[in-house]
């Protein structure tokens, strides 16, 4: 018998199966796998046809290819995410890559490797409740130029494509109002970029403002005059003048005067407002933690006061709010003499 | 002196005692001290009429000399005292407040003549008094004797400087000006003087009592004759007394707004308490206890030493910072803090200034700059929730206005810029100096407009004045009613009005004077007490 050699034919050398293999060990570690796991898996296979059938994957956009502290990783993409770039070329995934990725401020220690052979510096994903927690600002049009080094144009195009295929939007900041920042269609963008409570298309809210603003005095007056009246021991009269920021923020809620929803804080810098007003004054007391309205063990209490001294002498004279006072002396032009303010003053 | 002081200096001088002395105050003040043939050949005047002008001023405390070596007298003029003559009206006010009448009219005469003995000044104040009480009834020199003891005791009064009685007779030709000393225990002492006798009336010439002055007349005479007991002893006001007292009455008043009238009470007691103790310029009073306090309360307020102590533990705790707990021997002791308080009262002035002059949203960002020392301009736009082109705006205005400075920190060695930080910030004791140089500049103002207003009128003053002595004459020589009524006429309804009007503006501006000077008492008192700490 003559001996045939038979060359044993590893039962999965076809590339599909191989690539399923991958797949499925991707879908056991979800984290990623290293190049030493695949060839440990599947010692059979040489190297090259496992290059293919990563190559394979990659371009088909099912797997990831992330670097980090040990090497090379490779990662199952979220299919629901591959399916949305069915039709756009290379390009636009790497913009849209880059957005996904500074939707994400916290920095891990991945590193994006993207596709095509371009390098990304960005950093990246850490876990997804992470991002949503974490103040999201979007990323401006001209950083996105500088992380992918593609034309003024060019982006642009990519952009207008991804915001009518309603996979990114566009946010104008407050801060600048010119300036447009890119984020993921479906996140909430932070307060430093929408203004929080007090902007609403990036106008500031001044009559809000003051109207929670003479709202809150109300109360706190009110307050304080009650406190007066009651005419007990002058401790008590004081401590039940005072009100928590927590009432005063129950208070306006109950009112209903604000169509947005008001958090503490945001009371908290109206009453804040008060005090630099010379309106209300504010003490902050140690309250144990399980109190209502206590923050890490204090509270600020805030109570309506009256200003300290009338208003002063120097400006009940006319002298005293003129806006050409410089300008007068005897026997010049505007003079003591010849001052019609005074004149008018004089003939109250 | 700046410029606006020497102005309302020479306005003042020149209301008070006229042109020449005006002439020779205000060359001394911007000149600084001078000897005698100095001053006149500068200024043009006779030796004789300087003299004289020197005399006046030296009289009523605005000049003060000294002897230089080589025997040189120089004169000098203090200018804050010349300022200090806007403030008679609320001084002399005060005292009719704390004494009624009689310490109303002691004080007026001792400021209107600068340097009184005791006995001219009970004299002239009985004079005074009898005039205005009805006939028959005259004023005891005892009672406003009384009164004078009691002005010196609080120290409202107190003895002028006087030459050193010399026990051995100098041998040497006397000295070319005398040396003045006053011992500080000698300052509130009253001589026993025995002052018997009535204020007389000042009759004009009266049919009835025709008969009785010419028999007294003799008794006058030798009246004057009889040497003054108290030669040599001359008395003036204290004004540092009476600003001690203001500075109690704006911090009492200051805590009646922010707390309740008892805490006031309670800080007027403690004020008081410690008015003689405690120098004027001293940073807090001497510690009362408690009990001390207590004692001390003024009749009518029966509350219980608990609800008392509650009242102290408040005003302690009290954000204001005016009392503060020293201590808790005798029931806890406590001080108040004056320098605390006058910086509390001078910022407030400037936040009212600043409120009235640019509105309230301007205020509301002056006290957050005030309260965060340094600030960033985004930061301004996000704490006092002010958009941000009005809070520029107003940041600006404030910063040409003086109220403001910026304070450059720089990011890079070459200060581009584009890589500083700019803070705002607000230096009070600068701000206030700002602020009282504008006051004394409208106080100039004011008097010159009174006097324009009066010098208009010139001529229709003079005429009622005339129509005035004219009835006051006929009146006397028993004119018929008729005749009164027609001269009466001469005046015209019109000018009857007008004469109303000017009336009615020189009061109005006069008013507006002493409440300027109250803004002047309170920003000279915290200028004084912080450059004093420094």
């Amino acid at each position: 018998m003559a001996e045939v050699k038979v060359k044993v034919q590893p039962p999965d050398a076809d590339p599909v199966e191989i690539e399923n293999r991958i797949i499925e060990l991707c879908h056991q570690f979800p984290h990623g796998i290293t190049d030493q796991v695949i060839q440990n898996e599947m010692p059979h296979i040489e190297a090259q046809q496992r290059a293919v059938a990563i190559n394979r994957l990659l371009s088909m956009g099912q797997l990831d290819l992330l670097r980090s502290n040990t090497g090379l990783l490779y990662r199952i993409k979220d299919s629901q995410n591959a399916g949305k770039m069915k039709g756009s070329d290379n390009q636009e995934k790497l913009v849209y890559q880059i957005i996904e990725d500074a939707g994400n401020k916290v920095g891990t220690e991945f590193h994006h490797v993207g596709q095509a052979g371009l390098k990304l510096l960005s950093s990246g994903d850490p876990p997804a409740s992470a991002s949503l927690s974490a103040g999201i600002t979007g990323i401006w049009s001209r950083d996105i130029r500088y992380k992918s080094n593609l034309p003024l144009t060019e982006i642009n195009k990519i952009l207008k494509n991804l915001e009518s295929k309603k996979l990114i939007k566009a946010v104008k900041s407050v801060a600048a109002s010119k300036k447009k920042v890119y984020m993921l269609y479906n996140l909430q963008p932070d307060r430093s970029v929408t203004g929080g409570a007090w902007y609403s298309d990036q106008d500031f809210e001044s009559e809000f403002v003051e109207v929670l603003n003479q709202q809150c005095f109300k109360f706190l007056q009110s307050k304080a005059e009650t406190a007066r009246e009651s005419k007990q021991n002058p401790m008590i009269q004081r401590n039940s003048s005072f009100a928590s920021s927590h009432e005063v923020w129950k208070y306006i809620c109950e009112l209903g005067i604000s169509k947005v929803e008001l958090s503490m804080e945001d009371i908290e810098t109206i009453l804040n407002t008060l005090i630099y007003d010379g309106k209300v004054e504010m003490t902050i007391i140690a309250a144990k933690e399980g109190t209502v309205g206590s923050v890490d063990g204090h509270m600020k209490l805030y109570r309506a006061v009256n200003p300290i001294i009338p208003p002063t002498g120097l400006v009940r004279a006319p002298c005293g709010l003129c806006p050409v006072f410089d300008d007068c002396h005897e026997g010049g032009e505007i003079s003591p003499s010849n001052c019609i303010y005074m004149t008018e003053w004089l003939e109250f | 002196m700046t410029q606006a002081e020497i102005k309302l200096c020479s306005l003042l001088l020149q209301e008070h005692f006229g042109e020449i002395v005006e002439k020779i105050g205000v060359r001394l003040i911007r000149t600084g001290s001078q000897p005698l043939r100095v001053i006149a050949h500068d200024t043009g005047t006779s030796l004789d009429q300087v003299k004289k002008a020197l005399c006046v001023l030296a009289q009523h405390n605005l000049v003060s000399y000294q002897v230089h070596k080589r025997g040189v007298v120089e004169y000098e003029a203090q200018c804050s005292r010349v300022l200090r003559m806007l403030r008679y009206p609320r001084y002399i006010y005060t005292t009719k407040t704390l004494y009624s009448d009689t310490g109303e009219l002691i004080v007026e005469e001792l400021l209107l003549n600068g340097k009184l003995t005791m006995s001219a000044v009970v004299k002239k104040v009985a004079d005074r008094l009898t005039e205005t009480m009805e006939d028959g009834k005259t004023m005891d020199y005892a009672e406003v004797s009384n009164t004078f003891v009691r002005l010196a005791d609080t120290h409202f009064v107190q003895r002028c400087p006087s030459v050193p009685t010399t026990e051995n007779s100098d041998p040497g030709p006397p000295p070319p000006a005398p040396t003045l000393v006053i011992n500080e225990k000698d300052m509130y002492l009253v001589p026993k003087l025995s002052l018997i006798g009535k204020g007389k009336r000042r009759r004009s010439s009266d049919e009835d009592a025709a008969g009785e002055p010419k028999a007294k007349r003799p008794k006058y005479t030798t009246d004057n004759k009889e040497p003054i007991p108290d030669d040599g002893i001359y008395w003036q006001a204290n004004l540092d007394r009476f600003h001690q007292h203001f500075r109690d009455q704006a911090i009492v008043s200051a805590v009646a707004n922010r707390m309740d009238q008892t805490s006031s009470e309670i800080v007027r007691t403690m004020l008081r308490m410690s008015e003689i103790t405690t120098s004027s310029s001293a940073p807090f009073t001497q510690p009362l206890s408690s009990n001390e306090i207590f004692r001390s309360l003024p009749v009518g307020y029966n509350i219980s030493k608990q609800v008392l102590d509650q009242y102290l533990t408040l005003l302690a705790d009290d954000p204001l910072e005016f009392v503060g707990k020293s201590g808790d021997s005798g029931g806890g002791m406590y001080v108040i803090n004056l320098h605390k308080a006058l910086a509390s009262l001078a910022t407030a002035t400037l936040e009212s200034v600043v409120q009235e002059r640019f509105g309230s949203r301007c205020a509301r960002i002056f006290r957050l700059v005030l309260e965060k020392k340094h600030i960033e301009q985004k930061q301004v736009e996000d704490f006092a929730m002010i958009p941000a082109k009005e809070a520029k705006d107003m940041l600006y205005k404030m910063l040409s206005e003086n109220f403001m400075s910026l304070q450059e920190i720089p990011k890079t060695p070459d200060h581009a810029p584009s890589r500083t930080f700019y803070l705002y910030t607000v230096n009070i004791l600068s701000a206030a100096r700002m602020l009282l140089h504008r006051c004394y500049k409208s106080i100039a103002n004011l008097i010159e407009r009174r006097q324009f207003e009066t010098k208009e009128n010139k001529r229709l003053l003079e005429k009622s004045q005339r129509v005035e002595a004219i009835i006051a004459s006929m009146q006397a020589t028993g004119a018929e009613e008729a005749q009164l009524q027609e001269i009466e006429e001469m005046i015209t309804a019109p000018e009857r009005q007008q004469l109303e009007t000017l009336k009615r503006n020189v009061n109005k501006l006069d008013a507006s004077e002493i409440q300027v000077d109250e803004t002047i008492f309170l920003l000279e008192s915290y200028i004084e007490c912080t450059m004093k700490r420094q």
